[in-house]
Parts: structure tokens; sequence; C-alpha cells
């Protein structure tokens, strides 16, 4: 009981503290009790007649239960005392301590017996404790070992080992998120047989790499269990043993299956806008061929119309009557017509055409230079201009120059009628980063029925009879408006005037400084 | 007519050639004027070659060149003049009805000495050919190497 007792104590204790454990005087008492109940057990024998002779071995089993219980120490103790019980209680003379020559035997027996069962019992004592620490070490490290691999299960990462011959040892929980089989499904078989791997080298390459570096990284195309092809991006790390020699490959590999595809979709956007774009800009070649054409081809055999009409009015012109005079005037009118309309489209194409060279433009002196030059076009007309302030903007200098040429001239054309004309130009707002500028005018005005003709090429809201012009100012001022990307708009009263509103960026965020 | 050639014109449009020698008639310039349909010939002419080969070794006080020409250009043959030592000092006005930017910009890149836009409307452009033939021709004091008056 007792000693089982000890026992158990020890093998909960920790391993260091075991060994003061059997320094404690509680063995030491036990070696007594032992012992003393070995002379008991003597005694109650020997006042039985049946056994009269003593009996020493009796005392061999204090000593041994002491030494296995206590160790040297205790059996030591024990020995002592069994030795002198012995002498005292049963060799003679009885009740002393003195020991006669011929008992001498005796006690060596004795003593050499309590000697050997002490030292085994000791040495098994020994290898018992060494066995019990080597067992704790091993319980801690399972313990860390066990922490180490579920935190690699904690990761969202697919992680597995495979040995050197390919076969998986290690399947962690991401693995078996992505590939669908469990660690004992995967364990043992064959990991790129399983995953029906597709390399992007030779497998052959990627083991030299492996085995030289002792790492990979690449890109492989794998199979789950229920049968979808994934694209990951995996990491290979070689592992060694302790000499050196290659043992484990550990694979890391993150699912890039969903990134691939917006990358193919990307490319394949890309591709389509890079085809676009080479489509516009053939398309735009040929509208600037086109331009080109209309430029020089198209106004050649206008010029001869007229030179030639003009040579044969010189010639023969005193032969026509004023209607040959008229109609020879119509052909050259035209001719000169059909040249500005020529004119006007290719300026406005070009517009579409030419960049947009941004600039901070500073619109006071802008208007100021626009103004003068208009003043100085007419002469001996009384218009009142008022210019107001206009916050500087950025824009295409020359662009927004033809903005407020447009618009200015078209104000002085339609308050040709007017005894005075009104003119007043200025800003509306200055906000949410725009500037809104206007141009009014208290001249022919318009219907606003047709306000959605306003801004077209060619539309015209007056008779030519009335005011000239091709129509295309006004197209011109929306589409120069629009590439800075402001708004325009035309509001008029019949008679009484036209108020025009355009607004743009104060700085410029659509083609940065192109 | 009997030119001296002191106005080199290239010109492949025959109506343009003759509304033009109208303009200059008024100033007595028109025999003056040599004309060449398209830049080869103009290049054979400055270079005394084919039916140029015995003309006097004069350069033209004056080149008015059209860009738009059959075979070479007018562009190719403004970059073999400016380019070429004995030539490069021949004022070239080109003459044209091309209002685009790109003919402007490669032309004055070239060295081109003028560049006129040839206007639609008669009078202008009678003006326009005159003030170019009395300026050059006439006015402009021409660079040694040049047909004098």
């Amino acid at each position: 009981m007792s000693w089982r007792q000890t026992r158990n104590d020890a093998s909960t204790a920790r391993p260091i503290a075991s060994r003061p454990m059997s320094r404690t005087p509680r063995p030491y008492a036990l070696a007594v009790g032992y012992v003393a109940t070995s002379l008991a057990a003597s005694l109650i024998l020997q006042t039985s007649s049946r056994f009269p002779t003593p009996f020493p071995s009796l005392y061999l089993f204090a000593v041994a239960l002491a030494a296995w219980n206590g160790g040297p120490g205790p059996a030591l103790l024990s020995i002592v005392l069994s030795v002198l019980c012995l002498d005292y209680f049963f060799l003679p003379p009885l009740y002393s301590l003195q020991l006669t020559l011929d008992e001498v035997p005796v006690v060596i027996v004795f003593l050499l017996f309590g000697g050997l069962i002490t030292r085994f019992s000791d040495v098994r004592r020994r290898v018992e404790r060494d066995l019990r620490d080597a067992r704790d070490r091993l319980q801690a490290e399972v313990v860390v070992r066990t922490e180490q691999a579920s935190l690699l299960d904690l990761t969202h990462d697919t992680i597995f080992v495979r040995d050197m011959d390919d076969v998986i040892t290690y399947w962690n929980h991401g693995a078996q998120e992505l590939y669908g089989w469990s660690a004992e499904e995967a364990r043992g078989q064959r990991a790129h047989e399983l995953l029906r791997t597709t390399f992007p080298v030779a497998v052959d390459e990627i083991r030299a790499e492996l085995l030289g570096r002792g790492r990979w990284d690449g890109e492989l195309t794998n199979t789950t269990a229920t049968g979808t092809r994934v694209v990951v991006a995996s990491r290979c790390s070689l592992r060694r043993d302790h000499l050196g020699h290659p043992v484990a490959v550990m694979e890391t590999n993150n699912d890039i299956t969903e990134r691939k595809r917006w990358e193919d979709d990307i490319r394949g956007l890309n591709r389509e806008l890079a085809q676009r774009s080479t489509e516009l800009e053939a398309i735009n070649k040929e509208l600037e061929a086109f331009a080109y054409s209309v430029s020089h081809d198209l106004r050649a055999p206008l010029r001869h119309m007229s030179g030639y009409a003009e040579l044969l009015q010189k010639t023969a012109g005193a032969a026509l009557d004023a209607k040959g005079q008229r109609f020879m005037a119509t052909i050259l009118e035209s001719a000169k017509r059909m040249g500005d309309l020529i004119d006007d489209l290719l300026a406005f194409s070009r517009i579409g055409r030419a960049e947009t060279r941004w600039t901070h433009v500073d619109m006071n002196q802008l208007v100021a230079d626009v103004v003068a030059e208009l003043r100085r076009d007419t002469a001996g007309r009384d218009i009142a201009w008022n210019v107001g302030h206009i916050p500087a903007c950025d824009g295409d200098r020359s662009m927004l120059r033809l903005v407020l040429l447009n618009l200015l001239s078209n104000a002085v054309k339609f308050t040709r009628g007017r005894p005075r004309a009104v003119i007043q130009i200025g800003c509306l707002s200055a906000s949410n980063g725009e500037v809104v500028v206007f141009v009014r005018d208290n001249g022919a005005g318009f219907d606003m029925r047709y306000v959605h003709k306003l801004f077209g090429v060619f539309q015209r809201l007056h008779r030519a009879d009335a005011f000239e012009g091709t129509g295309i100012g006004l197209a011109t001022v929306q589409r120069i408006i629009h590439r800075h990307g402001g708004t325009v708009r035309g509001e008029g009263v019949v008679d009484q005037g036209a108020t025009f509103t355009f607004s743009i960026p104060k700085r410029a965020t659509l083609e940065g400084g192109a | 007519m009997t030119s001296i050639g002191r106005i080199l014109m290239v010109e492949d449009d025959p109506k343009d050639v003759e509304l033009t020698l109208t303009a200059l008639e008024d100033y007595n310039l028109a025999n003056e004027v040599v004309v060449t349909g398209d830049g080869e010939e103009a290049l054979d002419f400055l270079y005394y070659r084919g039916k140029w080969a015995s003309r006097p070794r004069e350069n033209p006080a004056v080149m008015l060149l059209d860009l738009k020409l059959p075979k070479v250009d007018g562009l190719e043959v403004l970059r073999q003049v400016k380019s070429d030592e004995n030539l490069h000092l021949i004022p070239v006005v080109v003459l044209t009805s091309s209002r685009e930017e790109k003919d402007l910009v490669t032309s004055y890149r070239l060295g081109v000495n003028a560049y006129v836009v040839k206007p639609v409307d008669f009078h202008e452009f009678v003006n326009a050919i005159r003030e170019l033939g009395v300026f050059w021709a006439v006015i402009n004091a021409a660079p040694p190497g040049s047909v004098r008056k």
C-alpha cells in the first residue's frame, strides 16, 4: 500500500522534483517501520514453539522494501537497524549488542545480501527515473509539435508535405479546403498523381532547382476532388535531415484561379481596347486624309470657277446685259460661299482632330483681345460693350479664343438691326471648380422652339438674306467646350436678344498636360 | 514665250497655271515664269537635267511651289532644294490649296521662305500672286547666283 502511494507521488510530480522526494525524512521513517515490523514478526515467530530459530531473512525483506521505496539511504539505515536488532534480540548473548566470533559470518552474509539488494534496487530506481524523464520530455515535445501542427491548420494557405517519393506525409486544413480530400484520404498518396498537376516546366527541372537552391516558385494547375481545375501560386521548400540529405518537400499553394481569370479578362479587354484604338486611329487617319483631300481638291475647282468667271467678265463683260452681269455675280458669289463653307467645315473638323494644349488662360486678357478685334471691324456702329471680370481657368488658349470670337461676333452680327447694340460678357459663377461665362446681347434673338438645332453643324435659325453665315460657329463652340469637359447652352427670345452660357473647369482634369 | 526663268513655277494644274500667268501679266512678269508640271521636272530644271541640260547656269530668283504634285511631291522638292548647298538660297514660296497645319509646319521645318494659301476668290488670288511675283522677283534682292533682271 504505502510504496504504491510513494510511486504515485513521484509520477505526478515534475521530473526534477522527484529526486529531492527520496531525501525527505519519510522514507527513513518507513525504513524504521519496516525494520520494526520485521522485528515484531521475528519476535512473534520466536514465541511460537514451532519456529524456535531466528529468521535473519525477514530483515532482508525490510531492507529490500526500504531500498525499493527510499533508495540507498533508507536501505543503509534499515541494514544498520536490522543488524542491531538481530544482534540484540536473537544472537547470544541475548539482549546485548555484544558480538561473538561465531556470529560474525552471519552478520557479514546479512550485510552482503543487504548491500546487494540496495545496489540492485538503486540501479533499478535510476533506470526508472531516466525512463520517466525521457517520457516526460517526449510528452512535452508532442505538445509543442501538436501546437505547431495545429497552427499550420489555422492558415488559409494550402500546405502539404511530401517525401522524396512524392508521397504525402502532411496535409493541412487549407489543403483539405482547396482540394476536397481530408488529411486521412490524402496521406500516403502520391501528391501530383492525386492532384493531377500540370507543371509549367519539366518536372526534372523543378526537382533540380529544388535540390540545388532548396526552393522553387511557380504556377501549377491542379485538379480538386470534384474535378475542378485550379491554378495555384506554388512555393516548394526542401527539407533536409541533420546529415544534409533531402527528406521532404513542403509545398505551399495559393489559389489564384480567380486572379488568373481576372488577369485573362483584363488582358482580353486590353486587347480589345488596343484593337479599338487601332481602328479609331485608322478611322482618324482616314478622316485626316479625307479632310486633306477636301482641303486640296475641292477648293481648286472653285478657284477655277471663280477665276474663269472673272476672266470672262473681264473679256466679255461689255457684251453682257444686266441679267448676264447678275448671273455672273451669282456664280462668283456662290463659289465664294462654297469656299467659305469648305473652310469652316475644315476648321470644325480640325478642332476634333487637334490635340488640346492645356495652359493657364487669362480670360480677361482673352476677352479684351477679342473685343478689341471686333471693335476694329465694327467701326461706325454704336455698340455698348459691358465686359465683367472673368476668373482665369485652364484650357487651350487658341480654342477658347475661338469660342469667345464666335459668341461675340454672333452677338455683333445679330444686333446689327439695333440703333444701339448692348453686348454683355461676364462670369455668372465660379464655384464647384468651374467658371461659368455668359454672353448676352439685345439682338434678333431666336425662337426657343428651335433651340435643339442651335448647335448643329450647318444649322441656321435665320434666313441667309437676313444674317449671313455658314451655321458652323456654334457647333464649333460646342465642340470646343465639350473637349474642355464643360457644357454650353443658349437662351433667346425673338427680337429681344440671346444669352449663351458656357462652363469650363478651373483646373484641367480631363487630359492632364497633354 | 521666251522665258528668262526668274520665276520657277511648279504646278500641275494647267488652269492654276493660266490664272497665275494672267495675274502676273499685268506686271509683265508672265514671261519670266518657267512652268514645270511636277516635282521631278522641277528638280530636272534645278539640276540642269534632261531638257534643261543646256539652260544657263543660274538659279531662279524665286520658286513658286505647289505641294500636291504628281511623281515627286512639293514637300520632297522643298526638302531637296533646302538641303542642297547650291540651291538652298533660292527663296521658295509654297503656293497651295492646303490650309492643313501639318503641311504648314512641315514646310517651315524644311525651311520654306513663305507659305501662301491660294484664295478661292479670284481677286484675292490675283492680288496674292501679283504681290508674290512683284516682291520676290522685283523688290527682293535675290541671292548671289540667281538670274538677274
